[in-house]
């Protein structure tokens, strides 16, 4: 079972304007539990495309952020855009405080810098992520298959998969 | 949050799949349809299956893949909804940085 372990880092500034580094424990609170990760077209499409002689859409790189209260994995707008991927369903993404809107399901594939395996996320919703500087929001649809350790006074995660 | 382009794209094959959801659910319940434009394509026991068969005849061109029985239900991100993500406000770093 791969492990990955991370320590997070992050800086801030003081009152006078000098950039310091936060404690990693500060780092986590602020930044939360971020990942490097590269997203591509699902392994299965990718596949089919490359029986039949047809360009696989290169990566695309970014941040990713484990959030345990999505019930499922989001993927930048934008970036599924850029990378071609095929829509394969709607959904509507409900609020309680906001109207619901619908938004694109697309099927893909998510590497994370230091576990040496893809994990499949067939169903990531697209939504405007880019703006917060993310990529990729990991959602409970790729964390049922992994083990995931937050400490927080540390300022460390470990997730297995 | 919507993508026009890939909502109006599957409008067709959303529409024919409500027009077609009480016979289906008869015949196919907690298989997965595949359809494009007004045509089911086929149907399948998994949706890696109707993924790959989407993406043979298809290539990158959208589709609809979706379990029947499973209808549009809405999902849950409350941190993107509540515009939450990223919130911590400026003097947090600055009362954290100075601690350091």
């Amino acid at each position: 079972m791969p492990i990955l372990h991370t320590q997070i880092l992050g800086q801030g500034q003081t009152p006078d304007g000098q950039i310091v580094q936060l404690p990693p424990s500060v780092a986590l609170q602020q930044r939360g539990p971020c990942l490097q990760a590269s997203v591509s077209v699902a392994q299965i499409i990718a596949t089919q495309l490359l029986q039949q002689g047809q360009a696989v859409p290169p990566p695309t790189t970014g941040l990713a952020l484990i959030d345990t209260g999505a019930s499922v994995t989001c993927i930048d707008e934008t970036a599924a855009q850029q990378l071609k991927l095929p829509v394969v369903d709607v959904v509507t993404i409900g609020s309680a405080s906001h109207a619901s809107a619908q938004a694109s399901v697309y099927p893909i594939s998510i590497d994370i810098a230091g576990l040496p395996i893809s994990i499949d996320a067939p169903r990531a919703v697209g939504a405007a992520l880019a703006s917060q500087g993310l990529l990729l929001l990991i959602g409970r649809d790729v964390l049922q298959f992994c083990t995931l350790f937050y400490n927080g006074i540390t300022g460390e995660i470990t997730l297995s998969i | 949050m919507s993508n026009r382009n890939g909502n109006a794209m599957l409008e067709q094959e959303r529409k024919y799949f409500d027009e077609n959801r009480a016979k289906w659910l008869a015949q196919y319940r907690g298989k997965f349809v595949l359809i494009k434009g007004t045509e089911l394509i086929g149907t399948f026991d998994n949706l890696n299956e109707a993924l790959a068969e989407g993406a043979r005849r298809f290539g990158l061109e959208s589709f609809l893949a979706r379990q029947v029985g499973q209808d549009e239900k809405e999902i849950n991100i409350p941190a993107l909804t509540l515009g939450l993500l990223r919130a911590n406000p400026t003097h947090s770093n600055i009362r954290s940085g100075s601690n350091s």
